[in-house]
């Protein structure tokens, strides 16, 4: 096998570990396509995953003295078609019929001239592009094929049509590599029994009958990335992604199924949340508590298109007057998540369009999730009392008698009814079923909080201020800095209406004036952040924010003050591509907290290496031992002046006022606080989910 | 991970064509089928140009002396590496011809 182009375009050969990142870049791309022309070429999927992976070697071998060609793609699959005629000779050779050959030989040879600089997108035939289509549609049915265990075919998905490698898998499904291999293995072995018809696009009617099980797939591979709440593996946010490709391919392959958008749709707005999900420490926010201006306008706009496209399907067209066809379960849920994207604050949510929504999804899907959350939506929409009523009527299903969220919701519902003691009965039982260790100690943490209120004589009706106010701040999804600022709230409310009041008989303009009271003098952010976390206690006890009591309040523009990220911290300060200087001056500014005024003004005279200190007015400046060799770097040959200089002489006009300001060694000026602050913005930039960059502030504040 | 592409014509960019407008057509529909493309567009070689020192805030009314190494159109992809978006920018250069392209990563909302 000879390699089928020379470098062109002026690639020239490149090095391997960027040739390896090219070739990973266009097989994400291209494995689709590539793959699925090779299934209807050998009718093996085996042997097509074999040929796409022998392609991928030759290109790891040849391109890094060849170059990267013009147009890779091209280049990818017309080696691994003329691999696969090559082994299509072999077996005929061996004893196949000649039917085979030829067909496969004629979809091989024309246009597949990697030479051929138009071998991509664009010059081939509207055929040829429908034939694509029906190859990869083919194939995704195949690998979610029903003969397959589900497991199966959420490995051969991500392999054959994400373009993952097994490693990437394993990693994406948290396996071992040896299990996505064994899986792999599995289900080309089940394929190989089945009778598969390789050629055409399928007709409506196989169509309609096995869509289901590729939707299905998509979305647990997107759920499987999109539950990952642990902001260190990256790789799940990844999967995500892949399985909004594929979503979106998938609506392409098939437009006129309306559960294939509706998926899209719903896809596109649950990622629309993913940055509003995490709060800074990585622990989960609750979709009440989100803030709403993180949501990704652009994913939420590519849903609502998506969702009219499935709305439009299901009406059919518009002249032939037919009824609307019934909603299926992807579209019924994507409507659920239009209703919460359209809302602009939690209480703005339209509970009651939510309820009716999840009561046509529990005819379709009567799981107990669904019809748990369609209580809570009742709850919300109708009042407790009629979530409850749905709740007990599915206390006596048999299938749910284990359930632990079953009497979590109903101790939620309860509470809000103001029947504590019933409420603290519900959590412990809740609290016995769960096998999840933190769920537990959060559902048996508020029923102590709701004992400890009883005890104080706490009774109908409805539960008081500060029994609501401690169950709120006892939630386990609570991190710690939320539950301290909630707190620091609630303690003005409850020491200014007294504990005891029944949170019921609470009114908006009692709460208004205790806001008056505490903060009508202070800072615009601050009214806002008690507002806030009254705001987020009013959802969770299910009664209106005081809009008109307690407005919000216009607050300047002001730098980005969120927490650094620690571990994009950890590597920048270690980066050895930052000057010395900023690297010294970060990390004497992190690990002693001191003032960045004090810092900047420390001068060599001060320093006290061995101890690693420096004398700042009567107090000192401390540092790591690791990050003394940095700080002698600085000073290196100088024994006086400023500890931290510019990198540039000032121009003789520009010379600072205050001779301390100049080292009188070398001519420069003393480190600037706002030079120092653009450069550590400038650096901080790409640690920054915001993009904003951090301000040195941030620094003192520790990992 | 989002990227921002943003191509530039030069002096040997080729006036566009039939043939070009119909291989874009297919480009972007491909793209936007795949769930890569995520927003794309032209930008017209006329505008506004607001400049700020200070507090003096001056706006001016294009075109520009320059209009030729002005950014004529965009697309905003979302892809798994840096790679990706290169590979992507690759076959756009491939259907447009002469010109340049900057392609840079997004970060946000």
């Amino acid at each position: 096998m000879t390699a089928p182009s020379g470098p062109r375009g002026g690639h020239p050969a490149a090095p391997a570990p960027e040739v390896h990142a090219a070739v990973s870049a266009v097989w994400r791309l291209e494995s689709a396509r590539i793959t699925a022309a090779l299934v209807r070429m050998v009718h093996d999927v085996g042997a097509a995953e074999e040929l796409a992976q022998d392609a991928m070697v030759a290109a790891l071998e040849q391109w890094p003295a060849t170059g990267v060609p013009t147009n890779p793609a091209a280049w990818l699959t017309t080696v691994a078609k003329r691999r696969a005629v090559d082994r299509i000779r072999q077996a005929e050779r061996e004893e196949r019929g000649h039917g085979e050959l030829a067909r496969a030989l004629e979809t091989a040879e024309p246009r597949d001239d990697p030479a051929s600089e138009d071998g991509g997108a664009g010059s081939d035939g509207e055929d040829h592009e429908a034939d694509e289509s029906a190859d990869i549609l083919r194939l995704l049915l195949l690998t979610c094929h029903p003969a397959l265990p589900t497991r199966t075919r959420i490995a051969l998905t991500l392999r054959l049509l994400g373009g993952l490698t097994r490693e990437e898998i394993a990693r994406a499904l948290l396996l071992d590599a040896t299990t996505v291999t064994r899986r792999i293995a599995e289900g080309r072995r089940i394929l190989a029994r089945q009778r598969v018809d390789f050629s055409g696009a399928p007709g409506p009617e196989e169509l309609g009958e096995r869509i289901g099980a590729a939707l299905e797939v998509v979305y647990l591979v997107f759920n499987e990335g999109y539950s990952a709440t642990s902001g260190e593996d990256l790789i799940r946010p990844d999967l995500c992604l892949t399985a909004l490709r594929l979503g979106r391919l998938l609506a392409r392959l098939a437009p006129r199924e309306p559960e294939a958008h509706a998926l899209v749709a719903l896809m596109e707005l649950q990622a629309s949340r993913q940055a509003a999900r995490t709060g800074p420490d990585g622990e989960p926010v609750q979709l009440h508590e989100q803030n709403r201006g993180r949501w990704d306008p652009l994913l939420i706009r590519r849903g609502f298109e998506a969702m009219l496209r499935a709305r439009d399907l299901l009406a059919g067209p518009p002249s032939t007057g037919e009824r609307p066809g019934p909603p299926g379960p992807y579209l019924l849920q994507a409507a659920i998540a239009v209703c919460h994207a359209q809302a602009r604050t939690a209480e703005e949510t339209d509970w009651a369009q939510i309820a009716a929504l999840y009561q046509a999804l529990a005819h379709l899907l009567p799981t107990p999730v669904v019809q748990l959350n369609r209580a809570v939506a009742v709850g919300r929409a109708e009042g407790p009392q009629a979530g409850l009523d749905l709740v007990d009527a599915l206390h006596l299903d048999p299938a749910l008698q284990d359930y632990h969220l079953l009497p979590s919701v109903r101790a939620d519902l309860l509470l809000r009814l103001g029947r504590t003691a019933e409420a603290t009965t519900e959590f412990r039982r809740a609290a016995g079923l769960t096998r999840n260790d933190a769920e537990r100690a959060f559902l048996l943490r508020r029923a102590d909080a709701l004992l400890r209120a009883d005890a104080l004589g706490v009774t109908a009706p409805g539960p008081s201020l500060g029994a609501a106010a401690d169950a709120f701040l006892g939630r386990a999804e609570l991190d710690a800095s939320s539950r301290r600022s909630y707190a620091q709230t609630l303690r003005r409310l409850r020491t200014g209406l007294g504990d005891t009041v029944p949170l019921a008989e609470v009114t908006d303009d009692q709460i208004g004036r205790v806001f008056r009271t505490a903060w009508g003098d202070s800072a615009p952010a601050t009214w806002n952040r008690h507002r806030a976390a009254l705001r987020s206690f009013c959802a969770w006890a299910g009664r209106e924010t005081p809009a008109d009591a307690v407005p919000r309040r216009a607050v300047p523009a002001t730098a980005h003050r969120g927490p650094l990220p620690g571990p994009g911290l950890r590597s920048l300060l270690r980066d050895p591509t930052v000057p010395a200087r900023d690297r010294a001056l970060w990390r004497v500014l992190h690990e002693s907290g001191a003032t960045v005024a004090a810092v900047l003004a420390l001068d060599v005279e001060d320093l006290d290496p061995s101890r690693h200190r420096a004398r700042s007015g009567r107090a000192f400046v401390c540092w790591h031992p690791e990050t003394g060799p940095l700080v002698a770097e600085l000073t290196e040959g100088r024994a006086r002046g400023p500890l931290f200089l510019s990198a540039r002489r000032p121009a003789p006009a520009r010379a600072p006022a205050d001779a301390a300001d100049l080292c009188p060694e070398t001519g420069r000026r003393r480190l600037s606080y706002e030079r120092a602050e653009y450069l550590f913005k400038q650096a901080t930039r790409r640690i920054d989910p915001a993009g904003r960059g951090f301000t040195l502030r941030t620094l003192r504040s520790g990992y | 991970m989002r990227y921002l592409m943003t191509a530039r014509s030069t002096e040997t960019t080729p006036a566009p064509d039939e043939k070009l407008f119909t291989e874009m057509a297919a480009f972007v529909e491909e793209m936007t089928a795949a769930g890569v493309l995520l927003a794309t567009g032209g930008l017209a070689p006329e505008g506004v140009r607001l400049v700020s020192r200070g507090d003096e805030l001056t706006v001016t009314d294009g075109p520009f002396a320059e209009a030729k190494e002005a950014v004529a159109g965009f697309a905003l992809v979302e892809v798994g590496s840096k790679e990706e978006a290169v590979e992507l920018a690759r076959r756009f250069r491939r259907i447009v011809g002469d010109g340049e392209s900057t392609v840079q990563q997004v970060f946000g909302p």
